[in-house]
């Protein structure tokens, strides 16, 4: 039940947020930071009661009846791998509402509201285990991130929060049709008519089907991530929307696709998966390479940082088709390093623009000598951008490409030229930005003591994942493990073998828990 | 015809009799009030009256009607709606000066009409039902006589249903001509029999079949809905968006699984050929419209060219599906063109965007409701209309109607854009104008379709299940 | 007594994390005393340490200490442990030793710099950064420390960042490391994949083992960690970066581009010369590498005019004689003259740093002259240090480091006439561009007038370094003449002895030869600057000379095969060309939207017609087809 109310608390707390804000600016900020709280603090103690028990198996389980008519259930459940993205959704949850608290003064309530519902929909992505409630959730955080960006973005919000809501829109629609027909095969085959992920785990279907479903599938999580040519999207929306919106979208929303490959298609499709790995190896060289051409070709700091999460996330699709642990590691470790360094940019951008009223990097120059905390902030979130060993991204690429490298030698050659690419596009925004003559005409201010904060808790965690990994690792293996099971087990064995892997598994069952 | 049947026509009765009070009364007093308080009344007995009916059905009342759990959903639904309509009206009446009684009457005749459509087996009752529901539209879509625009809906809908009449009696002609039947249970026997052999018998359902068409809007037959619904008055048009398509829908549904149709390949190709068209068309027409009335007319043809494709499934999940889309459609349409009705004032329709800029702001529950309404078309989770697309991909995707699937999820895409514009537009910057306080009755409606909305949205499970007893007729 | 060991790096990273967070607020005086405090007590507890460890040797010739597992995951592992041997010693004294006695000339020369907190702040982690790289027991932490390095670099490269031109050089600094540190990164993946581990003991262990000598993956594998070290040791072809790199203050390119980090290459070199010795094929490269480097640049610092850029390419130089010592199996020569080389380059350094700053920032030598008599402290102890660079024979330390590298050069298995001849013109290159700079900035005419004296915080450690620069060559005398081999001695556990093949001329003839050469060169540059025998001003010399001053081209070239196209490319599809495959898909839509938009005119007559047609298709499907 706890499960179900990490995402109720959030649902029930954007709706007061948005009531109090009738009659108080200040109160739904309050009433947000209080629900993620409550939520961080419920995800900590869940974590700190299951993270040492070295089960396979699910840490809780929620299930409830919803739409029994269709096999549709409220099925919950969370592992290492939910936890780990449940923990960086509140946390980057919070720090989307202090960054906005002098930046969003208008409509602060139904501001708070878009967040909490954007946060509760997040959530129970990483949560669902039923496919019909998973793709509730999918679709239920695009419509308050659609007005985030189409009330609170910048001059061409309207344009982007289009493109983001068509292109995601379009890309899940597909998914639910695959999820469909995967049912529908299930059905027929088993005679149990069920959106329930375990049992879906192991249908049959020939190898052509698996791959047109997979596709659908990856259409989504692709579109999400975002992997090249599928990418458009992100550019608009991540430099129109509010600094809180970009923090979201690329720290939170980009990682529902990574999730959506590591939980459903590598599970469920894992022939269909080993046939496509060539492919997706080349999408993800392709992504790091054209994002890192793409983010040093632009002069709007914001587009600058939104193509580098092209890159990056390029890193994450490589080393999900490599199919071993090391690179899998490498790929969550990727997912919440690059939650932390690109929002912190995004942040730092948003910070700039506040201050001098422009994202142009040809209009900036020499802010060193006036805010050197924002220098020195933009330094080491540059320096993690482009993987400098000892924060968080470098573990991350590190593990990611060692893993592909075992699988595939010409993949990761390349792919580790976006290194290369990463150093030319980060020290441009260090050099555009802070060094050189001085530009600006006004005097602007250094952070504040709230912003100061954000940052050295942002700084203190891409250190820790740098130094300190481990913890990490060691909440993410069992469930990473999961998904290479069904690899591992398609490449050694038979089929009947393959139902009998999946024991760990459990029947949905309520818990009272 | 005896006593058991009369009780299973109490629900005909009481709407039938309630206009006939009203004119009665009409001719003591004046009152608005009492004859709005009438019209209500006789609305939700009727409503009470239905379920009375549930006991032993279905049952049919001489070879004309039937009593089954459909055709009692359905006169429940379309009840209500009116109730819903009737109540919207309110705030169109108010500015009325005058023959404000006449236009509740008339309302009762387009109902009486509708419930007499989806429990018609006869061709008959059919024809009966189809053209007292056609009348009244005609009346109600012109008004509102001082304006142009209103009547020249009028007109375009008069002209355009006489044709459509005249195609299907034809057909029906064709079809008496060839069976010897207007009974639908012995015309599919006669069908069996022989089979969709003679092109006499062909052209006859081919000629019914632009009949309905033309009822329902539907591409190439759905020209008059942007004019109509632009002229009319907003309750008026929502009355023609929901409860005069749903009557229909609700036939059509009937007509053709009774008497099997969806077995003929020829029909099948009509229908998945008019049913692409319709979404297409629909969709791309709708794209940069301005006039809001426009856009739901625009979008009201896509949506019925997804209702079709329930048709085409051939099973009972069809039958379902579409049942749980129309009153899904009904209740999302019902609130949209409550809102603009409820927004228009004296000498203002509120139909163009630019008059709804940043309305969120100055009436936030409104717009919400409103946006709401909007999600629900564009099919996003948590409203009705998400779960209604999901039935409808559901079913189908069980019968493998690819094409159809497929141009359905990339209309909805197509249609994002539209719903998207007008919600973008509610919720920018705030411009001027003011809008008139809401009534009472209007606020019930917003409060209620929304409730719908959401409720439908959120625990679809028990209207699943109500549904899941339609199978077959 | 392990955790002492820990303490070396962290005590300059706690002065890093103290100067950052608080520098601002602290006074001068206690951001110096912080900035140089935490170095100069590593620099004690690495004396300590050696001392200790050499006193008394552990069984494998080495002492470690584990502090943290640092990742476990898919059967990797890699901890954050240290390990100490003598060639890591031998490093780390160089780092903490000379890196202290730079950081106290620094108090001074950084004086009225705004940025005092921040300049040591920088150097801090550099020397923490770099010892982190000389004691790591596996290569990714090793990695972490050459990449703090190269941040290090970078950012004090770019320390004074409103010049844009310093912003450029530390950039390019950056980027060319990167490249050559990318390769190292793939050659740790080839070696983790063929063994499972990144520690280096074991890979050094087991390489032997697994790997067959001269087989495609040891060659691979060496392959990609040279490229990391001709990056980040600025060797052919990636030196470009260097020369740039002078932007920095002096401190810093005494310290960094001099002393220690540019030897990076040398070190992992050494340190992984199990490999080396397994790919004959790379390290013949190396030692070619070095001697191709040596010469170009040689060439090249005697074509400058900007002190530090002559220094500058004297390094590239004279780790070019590193590179032709690894490379021809000479490990403890190459360390030896890194060494010595530490000395007298950052002596050289902070010299040419004292000169410069007294001069106003005036970097052109032309424009110097007779110094000798107005700064007569700094021209001695500049003096020293190009004796020691030029290898003045018999008493000074440069002599005896690199007479060793052009002896293996010649008589060991790996060596050949080519790579001694190479080594010899160098050497007569080095002494030729040295003593011109001597000349021609500390004799003749006066230049620019010095506007005040250094004061005792420079001239201290330079004096300190003009003492080693002399003495530090007597701990390892040439065989024929002594048996004092204290360095190479120290050093036997961690590489194999030199296998020499006697070729018949006996070591003191190459000896005497070279020591002519150094002291020609000298005589030469004598001749030539102070007596001004120029040789006839012919165009095509002067062409020559501006093809040397302009490092031989390699910086044009890079611009016009790289740097360009780089640019270029970018430049062409900013807007993102997928973009408006979608774009059109958008058109294609409203083009539909504007075509239907014609038949819904609102004409009846339109109407019916659309009606018509419909009728037609339906009754045609129904009766005909």
């Amino acid at each position: 039940m706890i499960l179900a109310y990490l995402i109720l608390i959030l649902i029930a707390g954007g709706l007061i947020a948005w009531l109090a804000g009738k009659w108080n600016k200040e109160l739904p900020r309050f009433i947000a930071l209080f629900a993620l709280f409550t939520d961080l603090f419920l995800t900590v103690m869940i974590y700190l009661q299951y993270s040492n028990s070295d089960t396979n198996d699910w840490m809780l389980v929620y299930s409830a009846s919803w739409i029994p008519h269709f096999g549709i259930s409220l099925y919950l459940a969370l592992d290492g791998l939910s936890i780990l993205m449940l923990l960086l959704t509140f946390i980057l949850g919070i720090i989307s509402v202090l960054i906005s608290w002098k930046e969003i003064d208008e409509h602060t309530g139904f501001f708070h509201f878009n967040i909490l519902w954007i946060l509760s929909g997040i959530t129970g992505v990483f949560l669902s285990l039923d496919l019909f409630l998973f793709y509730f959730f999918w679709e239920l955080m695009l419509i308050p991130m659609y007005f985030l960006i189409s009330i609170w973005g910048h001059t061409n919000r309207i344009y982007a929060s289009y493109k983001f809501f068509i292109y995601t829109q379009a890309s899940g629609l597909i998914m639910f049709l695959a999820i469909l027909v995967l049912y529908f095969i299930h059905g027929k085959n088993t005679g149990v008519y069920t959106f329930s992920y375990p049992e879906l785990i192991g249908t049959t279907m020939s190898p052509a089907t698996a791959i047109l479903l997979m596709l659908g599938f990856l259409v989504a999580f692709l579109v999400k991530l975002p992997v090249v040519p599928l990418h458009n999207w992100l550019p608009d929306a991540h430099t129109e929307a509010p600094t809180a919106g970009s923090l979201i979208l690329a720290g939170l929303l980009l990682k529902t696709g990574a999730y959506g490959l590591l939980r459903f298609v590598i599970p469920i499709f894992p022939e269909a998966s080993v046939t496509f790995a060539p492919f997706g190896m080349l999408l993800g060289v392709i992504g790091i390479l054209y994002g890192a051409k793409l983010a040093f070709a632009q002069t709007d700091l914001k587009r600058l940082v939104a193509y580098t999460s092209v890159s990056h996330m390029g890193f994450v699709i490589l080393g999900v088709y490599a199919f071993n642990e090391l690179a899998y590691q490498g790929v969550v470790m990727q997912m919440i390093a690059h939650a932390i360094s690109t929002g912190a940019l995004f942040i730092l951008v948003g910070q700039l623009q506040e201050r001098i009223h422009t994202r142009d990097i040809n209009r900036m120059g020499g802010l060193w000598k006036q805010v050197p905390v924002m220098g020195a902030i933009g330094l080491i979130f540059s320096m993690a951008s482009l993987g400098l060993p000892g924060l968080g991204n470098f573990v991350a690429e590190f593990l990611t490409l060692m893993g592909t490298f075992k699988a595939n030698v010409l993949m990761t050659c390349l792919a580790s030229l976006g290194l290369v690419g990463a150093t030319l596009y980060s020290l441009r925004i260090l050099q555009k930005v802070f060094y050189g003559k001085e530009r600006t005409v006004h005097v602007i201010k250094d952070l504040s003591l709230r912003e100061r904060m954000i940052a050295g808790v942002l700084i203190v965690a891409i250190v820790y994942l740098g130094l300190l990994p481990q913890q990490i690792f060691n909440t993410a293996k069992p469930a990473l493990a999961k998904s290479l099971n069904s690899i591992n087990n398609q490449s050694s064995g038979g089929k009947n073998e393959k139902s009998g892997t999946y024991n760990f598994v459990p029947e949905p069952v309520s818990t009272n828990q | 015809m005896n006593q058991a049947d009369f009780s299973y026509l109490v629900p005909f009765i009481i709407i039938a009799g309630a206009p006939i009070l009203m004119m009665l009364i009409i001719t003591l007093t004046k009152n608005f009030r009492i004859l709005y308080g009438l019209s209500l009344g006789a609305m939700i007995l009727a409503f009470i009256s239905l379920f009375f009916t549930g006991n032993s059905i279905p049952h049919h009342v001489s070879s004309l009607l039937v009593l089954d759990q459909f055709s009692v959903v359905f006169m429940m639904v379309i009840i209500l709606a009116s109730l819903l309509v009737t109540l919207l009206s309110y705030n169109y009446l108010q500015y009325q000066e005058s023959e404000k009684g006449e236009y509740l009457i008339v309302l009762f005749v387009a109902v009486l009409g509708s419930i007499i459509l989806v429990s018609a087996t006869h061709f008959i009752s059919f024809f009966l039902g189809i053209e007292t529901l056609s009348i009244a539209l005609f009346i109600l879509i012109a008004y509102r006589k001082i304006h142009s625009h209103a009547i020249e809906a009028g007109v375009k809908y008069f002209v355009l249903a006489s044709v459509s009449s005249a195609f299907l009696l034809f057909g029906m002609g064709l079809i008496y001509a060839n069976t010897g039947e207007m009974q639908f249970e012995k015309i599919a026997i006669a069908l069996h029999s022989s089979g969709f052999s003679t092109p006499v018998l062909l052209a006859g359902f081919g000629m019914m079949l632009v009949g309905l068409g033309f009822k329902l809007a539907l591409v190439p037959f759905h020209t008059w809905t942007p004019d109509v619904y632009q002229g009319a008055p907003a309750p008026v048009t929502a009355f023609i968006a929901t409860i005069s398509k749903g009557a229909v829908m609700a036939f059509l549904l009937r007509f053709l699984y009774e008497l099997d149709a969806i077995g003929n390949k020829k029909v099948i190709l009509i229908i998945t050929i008019i049913s692409v068209l319709s979404m297409f068309t629909g969709n791309f027409l709708a794209l940069r419209q301005q006039n809001i009335k426009r856009i739901l007319a625009y979008s009201s043809i896509a949506n019925l060219g997804y209702l079709l494709v329930t048709l085409l499934t051939g099973s009972d999940l069809g039958i379902q599906a579409a049942a749980f889309y129309l009153i899904s459609y009904i209740i999302t349409t019902l609130a949209a063109f409550g809102v603009i009705g409820l927004l228009s004032g004296k000498d203002y329709e509120a139909e163009n965007l630019t008059d709804y800029k940043g309305l969120f702001w100055k009436r936030p529950w409104v717009v919400v409701v409103f946006t709401l309404a909007l999600l629900s078309l564009a099919g996003i989770p948590i409203t009705s209309g998400f779960m209604a697309k999901f039935y409808i991909v559901f079913a189908g995707v069980n019968a493998n109607l690819w094409l159809l699937v497929v141009s359905l999820i990339l209309n909805s895409v197509i249609g994002l854009y539209y719903y998207l514009r007008i919600i973008t537009t509610l919720f920018t910057p705030a411009n001027a104008l003011k809008f008139p306080v809401i009534s009472i009755p209007g606020q019930l409606v917003l409060f209620i379709t929304a409730t719908g909305i959401l409720w439908l949205g959120i625990f679809p499970q028990w209207f699943f299940e109500l549904f899941s007893g339609f199978s077959g007729f | 007594m392990e955790i002492y060991l820990a303490l070396i790096p962290i005590f300059p990273l706690l002065g890093f994390l103290i100067l950052s967070l608080t520098g601002f607020r602290l006074s001068q005086k206690a951001n110096a005393i912080v900035g140089a405090g935490s170095v100069g007590i590593s620099a004690l507890l690495t004396i300590i340490q050696g001392i200790a460890f050499l006193s008394s040797p552990t069984e494998d010739g080495a002492i470690s200490v584990r502090l943290w597992e640092w990742m476990n995951a898919g059967g990797f592992s890699a901890e954050i442990s240290l390990k100490m041997d003598a060639l890591s010693l031998i490093f780390c004294f160089v780092i903490t030793f000379v890196g202290f006695l730079i950081h106290i000339y620094s108090i001074e020369f950084m004086k009225n710099d705004d940025g005092f907190a921040r300049f040591f702040a920088y150097m801090n982690l550099f020397v923490s950064s770099m010892l982190i790289l000389v004691l790591a027991d596996n290569l990714v932490l090793l990695y972490l420390g050459w990449e703090g390095v190269g941040l290090c670099s970078y950012l004090l490269i770019g320390f004074w960042y409103k010049e844009p031109a310093n912003g450029d050089a530390a950039r390019k600094a950056f980027i060319i490391t990167r490249i050559g540190d990318t390769a190292m990164l793939l050659g740790l993946f080839l070696l983790f994949i063929s063994f499972g581990t990144l520690n280096i003991d074991q890979l050094m262990t087991q390489a032997p083992l697994i790997w067959e000598k001269g087989s495609m993956m040891p060659v691979l594998a060496a392959a990609l960690l040279l490229g990391g070290a001709l990056g980040k040791s600025a060797q052919l072809p990636l030196q470009t970066w260097l020369p740039d790199a002078m932007a920095g203050p002096s401190p810093v390119s005494a310290l960094i581009h001099a002393a220690t980090m540019v030897t990076a290459g040398v070190y992992l070199i050494a340190r992984s010369h199990v490999l080396f010795m397994l790919a004959p094929v790379v390290q013949t490269a190396v030692a070619i590498i070095g001697a191709l480097t040596l010469l170009i640049a040689g060439f090249s610092a005697l074509a400058q005019h900007d002190l530090k850029r002559i220094l500058a390419y004297s390094t590239i130089s004279q780790i070019g004689y590193m590179f032709l010592a690894l490379g021809i199996g000479a490990w403890s020569a190459g360390i030896f003259h890194f060494m010595i080389h530490a000395f007298f380059k950052a002596l050289l350094f902070l010299a040419a740093g004292a000169v410069i700053a007294v001069l106003d920032e005036e970097h052109d030598i032309i424009k110097m002259g007779g110094l000798r008599r107005k700064l007569p402290a700094i021209f001695i102890t500049f003096l020293i240090g190009s004796a020691s660079l030029s290898a003045l024979p018999l008493i000074t330390a440069g002599f005896y480091s690199k007479d060793q590298i052009l002896w293996f050069a010649w008589s060991s298995e790996n060596g050949s006439l080519w790579l001694w001849l190479a080594g010899i013109v160098g050497a007569f290159l080095t002494s030729l561009y040295t003593f011109r700079m001597v000349f021609i900035t500390f004799f003749g005419e006066t230049g620019t007038e010095p506007t005040h004296k250094p004061g005792k915080f420079m001239m201290i450690p330079i004096t300190i370094l003009a003492v080693l620069s002399i003495l530090g060559g007597f701990i390892e005398l040439p065989e024929s003449w002594a048996h004092l081999q204290l360095f190479s001695h120290s050093l036997n556990k961690v590489f194999p002895t030199i296998s020499l093949s006697h070729k018949g001329i006996p070591e003191i003839f190459f000896q005497i030869l070279s020591a002519v050469v150094a002291m020609s060169g000298i005589y030469i540059a004598w001749l030539i600057y102070l007596k001004k025998l120029k040789p006839a001003e012919s165009p095509s010399f002067d062409r020559i000379g501006h093809f040397f001053y302009k490092g031989w081209g390699f910086d044009k070239l890079y611009d016009f095969v790289i740097v360009k196209p780089v640019v270029w490319f970018s430049e062409i599809d900013k807007k993102d060309f997928i973009d408006s495959f979608f774009t059109g898909i958008t058109s294609v839509t409203f083009m539909f939207n504007r075509i239907l938009s014609l038949l819904q005119n609102g004409k009846l007559r339109w109407y019916v017609t659309a009606v018509a047609i419909g009728i037609a298709f339906i009754l045609t499907v129904m009766i005909n087809l």
